[in-house]
């Protein structure tokens, strides 16, 4: 059938000349409808990436009271590093928590030179084995007898623990919202797309309209007949699906790398394995979209 | 139907027509037909109508008395609303809509407007029929001039439609149509946009690829053609069979 390959190559590649408005609409919208796809995915890894991250820097923090004893302390301390998901356990005395202190705030020093003493708090900073079992190590804290008496401030233990309470679900809800608005977006370009490749293979067929017919009073099967409008709508959908590709690497290679340096905390991290994911996924997305309008447009438009 | 009993309905002609013994094998088998566009009134009413391998037949009948229809069916792209309709051995009513280009393969169709590409010469016009149907560069090279040399163009195989003469470009339909032997020929109306003149050259034509073994139906209301011509006649009227006749005239049909 190598024939016929030319023929069906020529035959589209003659459609696309024909009516290039149309066709550059097609593409236009597949290529964003695709950009957006792939944009989609590259944030989901991102946002994936960063949940990670904040989650295993998850730690327990248990604020101290000024008068608590150390022995009590020094109690908690001890219980706690016996517990199996305890990586370790670190008292920070004021000092230090001044340090940090200064050290957060080194943008506008008058901050620290207006404290008369040291406001800060101790604090038991407890980093855990895995977070995902963070609760067992809660409850050590809450169970314990030290924990009332040290607690800061007394009236209310519960305010001296801190441990990121709801970090991570925010982050996610957040994150889906923006997920969910992304989804239809992209459905929409996608119904958008359709309706053009459909309309620019209507076109394509009206255009050819003596030639069909010819071709269906001749004999020529009915694949052979379809085979050129699929070819022109997959055609249309490539380039777009090629074109999206392309300009997300150039994000990903030119925007990103600026990004990182202003955007120190995020990590950016989109390895090749994963842009060669994406562009399959937009190439594949391209294709079905091409097909599909092409197919819908010759049910409607092409009496076999 | 049972199978004795289509064969038996092979075999016993029809009564209101003369018998058609001895006529070899059927390329046409018409038992009932009939054909409702809308739903009051027939376009063809309950038609009967044989025509053996080898047979040159007119159909003739003023414009709406059912000619096209006719024709059309029997190219499956018009199904009938009753009857059954057998075309080269197909029964058409059970013909899968896959398989009429097939069918059509074997069916060669011209038209009163030609409907040749104006963007392709004469060559390329009987070349697009056998690339259609996958037929390879040798066979086109060695068969498209030949039935072109045929039909009597061999001086302007490389004219485009709009460089030749109407009787000129049915020649170029009329080679479209033949150039890959099909065992029946179909014909709408094929002078209907000729003079007289150039209309007897292609009826010869026509009369001429007959000869060769195809069986030929001709579709027409040119009455002095058919008159000279001295073939069957069959004579259709307000979708009603009126007369089939051997060696007819066109009569008048009102």
């Amino acid at each position: 059938m190598s024939i016929n390959l030319g023929y069906f190559i020529s035959e589209a590649a003659i459609s696309f000349k024909r009516n290039w408005v149309m066709t550059f609409g097609g593409i236009a919208t597949i290529f964003l409808s695709l950009l957006l796809m792939g944009s989609a995915l590259l944030m989901n890894s991102l946002v994936n990436d960063m949940v990670g991250d904040i989650e295993s820097r998850i730690n327990i923090q248990v604020w101290i009271h000024d008068d608590a004893e150390y022995v009590d302390i020094e109690g908690l301390q001890v219980a706690l590093e016996g517990h199996e998901n305890v990586a370790t356990v670190h008292l920070v005395d004021k000092d230090e928590a001044l340090e940090r202190f200064t050290y957060m705030t080194q943008e506008s020093p008058q901050i620290v030179e207006q404290l008369q003493d040291n406001p800060l708090p101790r604090s038991l900073e407890i980093e855990l084995i895995d977070t995902q079992e963070i609760d067992g190590v809660l409850s050590l804290i809450r169970g314990s007898e030290e924990f009332p008496l040290i607690a800061d401030p007394p009236s209310d233990p519960e305010r001296a623990l801190a441990y990121g309470q709801g970090i991570v679900e925010t982050l996610l809800g957040a994150t889906q919202t923006a997920r969910y608005a992304g989804i239809a977006l992209v459905g929409i370009l996608a119904v958008v797309s359709l309706i053009f490749i459909n309309n620019t293979i209507r076109l394509a067929i009206y255009a050819r309209r003596n030639e069909l017919s010819i071709m269906r009073l001749v004999g020529a099967s009915n694949g052979f007949i379809r085979a050129p409008f699929i070819l022109e709508g997959i055609l249309q959908a490539l380039v777009g699906a090629i074109l999206a590709i392309l300009v997300l690497l150039a994000i990903k290679s030119f925007v990103f790398p600026g990004l990182q340096e202003t955007l120190a905390f995020i990590t950016f991290n989109f390895t090749n394995a994963l842009m060669t994911e994406i562009a399959l996924i937009l190439l594949a997305s391209g294709v079905v979209i091409g097909t599909l309008g092409a197919i819908i447009a010759m049910r409607r438009y092409l009496k076999i | 139907m049972s199978d004795l009993e289509s064969r038996l309905d092979q075999i016993v002609p029809e009564p209101q027509f003369s018998p058609r013994a001895n006529r070899g094998p059927l390329m046409i088998s018409m038992k009932n037909v009939s054909k409702r566009y809308v739903a009051n009134k027939a376009a063809l009413e309950n038609v009967n109508v044989e025509v053996a391998a080898g047979e040159f037949v007119f159909i003739v009948g003023h414009s709406g008395s059912g000619k096209s229809t006719f024709i059309r069916m029997l190219l499956r792209e018009v199904q009938p609303s009753s009857g059954q309709i057998i075309v080269a051995g197909h029964d058409l009513s059970r013909l899968k809509n896959s398989k009429v280009p097939y069918l059509r393969r074997n069916i060669g169709c011209v038209f009163q407007d030609f409907k040749l590409l104006p963007n392709k010469t004469a060559f390329e016009n009987v070349a697009f029929a056998l690339q259609v149907i996958g037929k390879s560069k040798h066979v086109i090279n060695t068969q498209v001039p030949e039935v072109l040399r045929l039909v009597g163009l061999e001086g302007k195989i490389h004219n485009y439609p709009h460089e030749l003469s109407g009787g000129e470009q049915q020649r170029v339909s009329v080679a479209r149509a033949f150039v890959n032997r099909p065992p029946l020929l179909l014909c709408d109306e094929p002078t209907g946009n000729l003079d007289p003149q150039t209309s007897l050259g292609i009826m010869k034509l026509l009369e001429r690829i007959n000869r060769t073994g195809t069986t030929t139906l001709i579709a027409t209301h040119d009455q002095e053609m058919v008159n000279y011509m001295r073939q069957r006649v069959i004579a259709l009227d307000e979708g009603q069979l009126v007369r089939d006749q051997d060696r007819g005239v066109y009569g008048n049909v009102d």
